[in-house]
């Protein structure tokens, strides 16, 4: 079967244009999981700040590290990487998900994508809320740098929707995929520098952490957060990294879209 | 200008076992590839659940699938929805397709009635505002008063099947495709279901009903068409076609080609 790449470019221009139903049943999703809570969609971010809290005062004294220095450095970087990991993870299951509705229907499968990128952003700025209680009790860390979060996010969306296209196709078709990448990410919250910093690799760090891309991703996410400017070299291993994703998901999309029903 | 022309259409069915789908086969084979060697081949089965099948529908046709199950009806109809496209020869569409295969796509049990109306009609092809204006009709076909202000899940499953109903029926369709039984819950409403949907199918230019029902495609459709193991055994008039097929029924004629091929 030959590459139709119109095919690939209605269904994303669609469902971009499907936004109606992706932001609703992204919304629905997050209230869905947590209807008949009383902290509804929080439980999420209570969890994860809790975990944070704890890891911060244990394991501040294990790096030699000042609390307060590391408290906020913990919260930006878990906050950042709960994003970028749900992504992937999510990715995964994008279109499994969607089997019954795509296997009786022709619609935008794109719009299981940007469902899953809109749902994790709306999760994103609940997690926000935990970074507001760090600056209320160490309000130095905030400075205006703290605007470059918006078109970190932006970029970190962009890649984002590629990796859940790409991921949720291999997924579909590979179901060994989705373990595997459960697994990877899992051990990347380790490799990459969430609860250490890259200087303390030393040398080895150009090594470990420079080829990272996850660890891009998150430090243009972070770094703001931490009111500092990320680096120029994260700006732009991740804006090249959504122009090369974007161009072989396109391939690979125009390619299979039409098998996606077959793989379910 | 609503049609529907298939050309040669032929649709196979990968059966992705255990062995064959896994990444292991997939990565040996490509490895051995690179070193050299020939990796043993996999049989690729696959199931041939359409073939070649040609046929042409223009505004007002009316046309009913008969054949036994697995004959190839429901596949028929996934093809013409886009949901399956044919492993080769083309289809071409023009009009806006409404595929009535499950009546509430996207439904969520913890949603309230209102909450579903939105999600399923916006898979269904409606947006907010056609929804909006429609709301009123589903709601009261539905007759569900203040139980669509509670989730489904404290809906018995006629009340389901009620909602369900009204949201599909109320579509506004170029080619409307229907499966056979869209449930229709007790005697009461069964009555006042098939006066919508009969509403349903005049608003529609085009009608493609699978259905095992004979009296069901004698009043509704204007054509027929037979399936037997995935092959268009004939197309034409109602009467006619469902003459052939009781026939047939009655004398198995020889079978026509294998279902299942392994290349």
């Amino acid at each position: 079967m030959k590459p139709d790449y119109a095919v690939a470019r209605i269904d994303l221009i669609e469902g971009i244009f499907a936004f109606q139903i992706w932001t609703r049943l992204g919304w629905q999703e997050v209230k869905r999981r947590y209807r008949r809570t009383v902290f509804g969609p929080l439980w999420a971010t209570l969890s994860l700040g809790i975990f944070i809290g704890a890891i911060s005062f244990v394991w501040a004294p294990l790096f030699n590290a000042d609390v307060r220095t590391y408290l906020p450095y913990v919260t930006a970087g878990m906050v950042s990487w709960s994003f970028v990991s749900a992504l992937i993870t999510e990715g995964c299951v994008s279109l499994t998900a969607g089997e019954g509705i795509i296997k009786q229907l022709n619609f935008p499968y794109s719009t299981f994508a940007f469902m899953v990128v809109w749902r994790n952003t709306i999760v994103l700025f609940h997690h926000l809320a935990i970074l507001i209680v760090v600056y209320i009790a160490l309000p130095e860390r905030v400075s205006f740098n703290i605007l470059l979060f918006i078109p970190g996010l932006l970029i970190v969306a962009v890649n984002g929707a590629w990796i859940v296209i790409l991921l949720g196709m291999v997924s579909a078709r590979f179901r060994d995929i989705p373990p595997l990448i459960g697994n990877l990410v899992q051990v990347m919250l380790f490799v990459t520098p969430i609860f250490w910093e890259p200087s303390q690799l030393g040398a080895k760090a150009q090594y470990v952490v420079t080829p990272n891309y996850l660890y891009h991703l998150v430090d243009i996410l972070r770094s703001p957060l931490l009111g500092d400017r990320p680096a120029m070299f994260s700006y732009a291993i991740t804006i090249l990294g959504a122009i090369l994703g974007w161009v072989v998901t396109l391939m690979v999309y125009a390619r299979f879209r039409r098998r996606i029903a077959y793989w379910l | 200008m609503t049609a529907a022309i298939l050309d040669n259409v032929t649709v196979d069915f990968p059966i992705y076992g255990s062995s064959h789908k896994s990444l292991r086969q997939t990565l040996f084979a490509a490895t051995s590839k690179l070193f050299g060697h020939e990796a043993p081949r996999q049989p690729r089965v696959v199931v041939r659940a359409l073939e070649n099948v040609t046929f042409e529908l223009h505004d007002g046709d009316r046309l009913g699938l008969i054949g036994h199950n697995g004959a190839g009806k429901s596949t028929l109809l996934r093809v013409l929805a886009g949901v399956y496209a044919p492993t080769t020869g083309t289809i071409r569409l023009g009009g806006r397709i409404s595929p009535l295969f499950i009546t509430s796509p996207g439904l969520d049990l913890d949603d309230t009635g209102y909450e579903n109306i939105k999600t399923c009609g916006m898979f269904l092809g409606m947006n907010a505002s056609e929804i909006k204006e429609r709301l009123t009709d589903i709601a009261s076909f539905s007759e569900l008063g203040e139980y669509l202000d509670l989730p489904v899940r404290t809906y018995s499953s006629g009340m389901l099947t009620r909602l369900g109903f009204a949201i599909a029926t109320s579509i506004e369709p170029d080619i409307l495709l229907l499966d056979e039984g869209l449930a229709t819950g007790d005697v009461r409403f069964a009555t006042r279901a098939e006066q919508r949907l009969k509403h349903l199918i005049a608003r529609s230019s085009i009608l493609v009903l699978a259905s095992h029902s004979d009296t069901m495609i004698k009043t509704v459709c204007n054509r027929c068409a037979l399936l037997e193991k995935g092959h268009l055994v004939s197309i034409g008039p109602v009467e006619q076609i469902i003459d052939l097929y009781h026939r047939r029924t009655e004398a198995p004629a020889a079978a026509i080609g294998g279902a299942v091929a392994i290349s």
